[in-house]
């Protein structure tokens, strides 16, 4: 393969036919253009519909209660169902291995004051597992710690947007935030992906809150993530369990579809996930189809070649080279051309893509960009789909006869 | 070296067959310097396609360096063909592309020599039929005769056993045709078997041997005074 006459007698036949093969070397080059923009687009369609999504953890579970629609076991429809935090340490004690991170969410309102600036924001008593299943980004200090919830700590961690409001250019951390008539200490200023509302919370300890508000032990909202290894299936049967369990436990009919509402992040994932991965399976199957009419170009290009070397092959088949020797030749010939100019419109696409996919940033569509799996895959393509091209008119070339030597003029 | 027996050979042409070889019985020995002359049609070209291992045979035996030649694939043809067999082609068939020394390595190239070792050896030959001179020019800015001494050269690198020669002044003047027969009687002298086709009188008359063929069939088989001489 590494052969210095093998190689020699390649670029002649190039340099001889030098339009013919710049125009196939194109169409390849052009086929895996396109392949590579369609993955990178695919993966652009991919980001965008993530991003819409990254906010709060992929894996996360979301249960409120609400009202029955159904009456059961002695129960009129209409009741509100309340979680405390027995429902909470249910969960946790039952669901040990499909629970990542858990916690509560209390949810209040209060006019927070800092010397004369004051505002009116949205507290959510929550447990330092909230950080992570919000995907909370901690900006200065520290989120709330179990320390703080056990001792019911009034520590508060304020969203980015409440610092400008309330602090102009003053530092936040360690000064005291009054909230309805108590006195909470700033330990930390958190940023957050989803929206400017987002960063107007006020994340405080759920005990210190509960307690405040005489000492109840209501909580509104669990919030959880799943055991990250868990596919899209388990996570909707976990889930349905879950469902079933709490509905059991607070005297919900079976069937009523309104009194506790689950919102499994899975769901709208695994639909995202189908339809990307859908997108990619027609995108392939497109760029091979125009890949697949550069190949042919090669083939025809060498079929007409072999035809002009009629002559030159069987004067060397006459000298004794072997049909295999003849076939190592055109396969060769043949892999460079599309291997080259396959590398060439994938570099070409992927410079476009690296100009081009950082400043495309919208939300269906975000920074498309191809992976190097893939650019290897479509590397071994460009290589087999070479060897495949020179296939037909190797085994013609193969068959040439010597004797046409003699008798060709 | 070259043992024939009943050798016969036809065409299909459509239906029908044409009977080319009708029973060729011929025997030449080491050392021989044999032309076969026939007018066009005669067979001849059949005959040395056959004894060049070019083409098949139909019937009878042909045995050749002491190997009964039958049922041959082409990987073992191009074997025998590279170890015993040089080639002199009318047309030369030379490859335009490549200078006079790469023309005269190809054949050492396919028998696996090194690259370096395959170039001294083509280099010597090329000095050998006068034209060492020449040996980093292309075909085309060659004459005919030092293109016919480049292909000779050619077919005599791998030391074969036999060279075979088909119209090797077929496309030459008289001057040129005269300076390739001396070459070709020059090889002779030195031991090599050549085996010859024309349809020219004189070039058969510097061989040692001819052989008329006419219809398939050898009509006669004679040594000529050049033989007597030696």
């Amino acid at each position: 393969m590494f052969d210095r006459d093998l190689w020699a007698e390649i670029f002649h036949s190039i340099k001889k036919n030098k339009l013919r093969t710049f125009l196939t070397g194109f169409s390849v080059a052009w086929g895996i253009f396109i392949l590579v923009l369609l993955l990178a687009s695919v993966a652009g369609m991919k980001n965008g519909f993530t991003s819409q999504f990254k906010d709060d953890a992929s894996n996360s579970i979301f249960i409120n209660p609400a009202v029955t629609t159904m009456p059961y076991d002695g129960f009129e429809a209409g009741r509100r169902i309340k979680f405390t935090n027995d429902d909470l340490t249910y969960i946790e004690g039952n669901f040990k291995d499909d629970v990542e991170y858990i916690t509560p969410r209390y949810r209040k309102s209060t006019i927070a004051k800092y010397k004369k600036e004051t505002g009116n924001y949205p507290i959510r008593a929550v447990a330092p597992d909230h950080q992570y299943i919000e995907k909370t980004k901690i900006i200065g200090g520290r989120f709330l710690n179990e320390n703080d919830v056990t001792k019911k700590l009034k520590v508060a961690i304020i969203g980015r947007k409440i610092v400008e409001d309330l602090f102009d250019e003053e530092d936040p951390l360690g000064k005291t935030l009054q909230m309805n008539n108590s006195t909470f200490t700033i330990v930390g200023v958190f940023t957050d992906d989803g929206n400017d509302r987002e960063e107007r919370y006020i994340y405080v300890p759920v005990s210190t809150m509960q307690r405040l508000y005489s000492n109840t032990d209501q909580i509104n909202q669990i919030l959880l993530t799943y055991n990250p290894t868990y596919t899209y299936a388990q996570a909707l049967d976990f889930s349905d369990m879950l469902e079933t369990l709490l509905k059991r436990r607070h005297r919900v009919h079976p069937d009523d579809q309104g009194a506790i509402y689950i919102n499994n992040n899975a769901e709208g994932f695994s639909d995202v996930s189908n339809f990307t991965t859908m997108l990619s399976f027609i995108s392939i199957g497109v760029g091979l189809l125009i890949l697949l009419a550069g190949i042919v170009g090669i083939g025809n290009i060498l079929v007409f070649i072999i035809k002009e070397r009629t002559k030159e092959i069987g004067i060397r088949k006459a000298l004794g080279a072997k049909p295999s020797q003849v076939i190592n030749l055109v396969i060769l010939e043949s892999v460079f051309i599309t291997t080259i100019s396959g590398v060439g419109g994938m570099l070409f696409a992927m410079g476009l893509i690296g100009a081009v996919g950082g400043m495309i940033d919208t939300p269906a569509f975000s920074n498309p960009s191809v992976e190097t799996s893939t650019v290897l895959i479509a590397l071994v393509i460009l290589i087999v789909s070479g060897i495949l091209a020179g296939l037909i008119p190797a085994i013609k070339a193969a068959n040439v006869k010597p004797i046409v030597a003699l008798n060709a003029d | 070296m070259i043992q024939i027996q009943q050798l016969h050979k036809s065409y299909p042409i459509g239906k029908d067959k044409l009977h080319v070889l009708k029973g060729i019985d011929l025997h030449i020995k080491e050392g021989e310097f044999v032309s076969i002359m026939g007018s066009s049609g005669s067979g001849k070209s059949t005959l040395l396609n056959i004894v060049g291992l070019l083409d098949g045979h139909d019937g009878g035996t042909y045995t050749l360096n002491g190997q009964v030649i039958e049922n041959l694939n082409e990987k073992k043809a191009a074997v025998l063909r590279n170890k015993f067999l040089g080639f002199v082609f009318q047309s030369f068939n030379l490859i335009s592309y490549k200078t006079a020394l790469e023309n005269v390595a190809l054949p050492l190239y396919y028998k696996g020599v090194p690259r370096k070792e395959r170039l001294e050896i083509a280099l010597e030959y090329l000095d050998k039929v006068g034209l060492k001179d020449w040996a980093k020019h292309l075909p085309n800015e060659l004459s005919g005769g030092q293109k016919q001494r480049v292909a000779i050269a050619r077919a005599l690198v791998t030391k074969p056993k036999v060279v075979l020669a088909d119209e090797p002044t077929g496309a030459l003047d008289s001057t040129t045709t005269h300076s390739v027969m001396e070459l070709l009687k020059e090889i002779n002298d030195e031991g090599m078997t050549v085996f010859v086709i024309t349809h020219e009188e004189e070039v058969a008359a510097q061989t040692k041997r001819i052989v008329r063929l006419k219809d398939g069939v050898i009509i006669s088989d004679t040594a000529t005074a050049n033989a007597k001489k030696k």
